[in-house]
């Protein structure tokens, strides 16, 4: 039902949508992470290491910066089409940030998979 | 009482300015327009909008003290001096605190204020249940003042793209009538990126309406009711093809 919505059939909806999904993703991996810190109380390098080493960790912390980085690109994208009205200005600062969020991507990923 | 009112003649004046007046009102100017009415016995130069002098027709809608509000609603007591008093932002001045509302109705249009019912017509009215007339409460009662759209940021910024508040209010109106048969092309029409979804619950719209209504609540309900149709489009596709095998 939602990934319908998130064709180019709703093109404002699956901006919307994907930014609250997106949210969603960001709150829950926050909250599975704080219950995780309570319950397992990490203190010291080898217990630090020994919790975020798993594989699963690293999966989900990875769902986490992919959601962070798609809706940080929407509320940027948000904030362009709100306050820059020349198209190629706008065109050329999404680019800009559009490099910057891959960057960022490959540089999480490289960090998670380097523990 | 002291008053500053911003002025702009386009015919005589090279940009507009703030005009101070010190106005002795009588014992029965309780109101704004109490107060307008008697600056314009002293200065007939000044133009504004006015008519019913009872907040429902929604002409004398204009920037009081940094709020949007309608002037003949708002008591003067409540008001701290100077009043600053300016036309309604985000739409072309026409003269002092007469703007040029072409924009807002424009949008208003758009959203076809108006039932879509293709059955033919019935011998007495459409009837609807109690429950069903119950859901057009809060959006009915909407004016057309346009306090809300042009104190909306996302109407200054996109003025020709995104509906605004008033105009969207009016759209959840009509899709929200259980006699109205347009649900879907009504949807349609504020699926643009711009139309519908520029609105980001800043909530001027509510805190300035006069009516006390609630736009930013209708256009929230524009949002989810997209989401519900798409759930019921798919159920119903379902139920078909359960049927078919």
């Amino acid at each position: 039902m939602l990934i319908q919505l998130l064709t180019n059939k709703y093109p404002g909806m699956r901006l919307w949508l994907s930014q609250r999904l997106s949210a969603v993703m960001m709150a829950s991996y926050i909250a599975l992470l704080a219950i995780l810190l309570i319950i397992q109380r990490p203190t010291g390098f080898e217990a630090w290491h020994a919790f975020v080493s798993p594989i699963w960790f690293k999966l989900i912390s990875l769902v986490f910066f992919i959601s962070l980085f798609i809706h940080a690109w929407l509320g940027v994208s948000d904030v362009f089409k709100d306050y820059i009205f020349n198209k190629t200005l706008r065109a050329y600062l999404q680019i800009i940030v559009d490099i910057l969020l891959v960057i960022y991507l490959v540089w999480v990923s490289f960090i998670l998979w380097n523990i | 009482m002291k008053f500053s009112i911003y002025r702009y003649n386009p015919d005589t004046d090279k940009k507009p300015y703030m005009q101070d007046y010190d106005i002795e009102l009588h014992e029965e100017d309780h109101m704004l327009l109490d107060a307008l009415i008697r600056i314009k016995e002293h200065d007939d130069t000044l133009s504004l909008r006015k008519s019913c002098r009872e907040g429902v027709c929604g002409s004398d809608s204009m920037n009081i003290n940094g709020k949007n509000g309608l002037a003949c609603i708002t008591k003067l007591i409540d008001l701290e001096q100077p009043i600053t008093l300016r036309p309604m932002p985000g739409l072309p001045v026409i003269r002092d605190l007469v703007v040029d509302m072409t924009q807002f109705f424009e949008h208003y249009n758009s959203v076809k204020p108006y039932l879509i019912n293709n059955d033919p017509l019935p011998e007495t009215e459409r009837l609807q249940s109690p429950e069903d007339r119950a859901k057009l409460d809060g959006m009915y009662e909407c004016i057309l003042c346009g306090a809300c759209t042009t104190s909306c940021p996302s109407f200054w910024w996109n003025p020709d793209k995104f509906v605004g508040p008033a105009g969207l209010l009016q759209a959840n109106r009509f899709i929200m009538d259980s006699r109205d048969q347009a649900t879907e092309e009504r949807l349609e029409n504020l699926e643009d990126p711009y139309r519908l979804y520029r609105c980001h619950n800043i909530m001027n719209c509510v805190e300035v309406c006069p009516k006390k209504l609630n736009p930013n609540a209708a256009i929230a309900n524009i949002k989810d009711l997209k989401i519900e149709r798409a759930r019921e489009t798919k159920a119903t596709k379902k139920q078909i093809a359960i049927k078919s095998i």
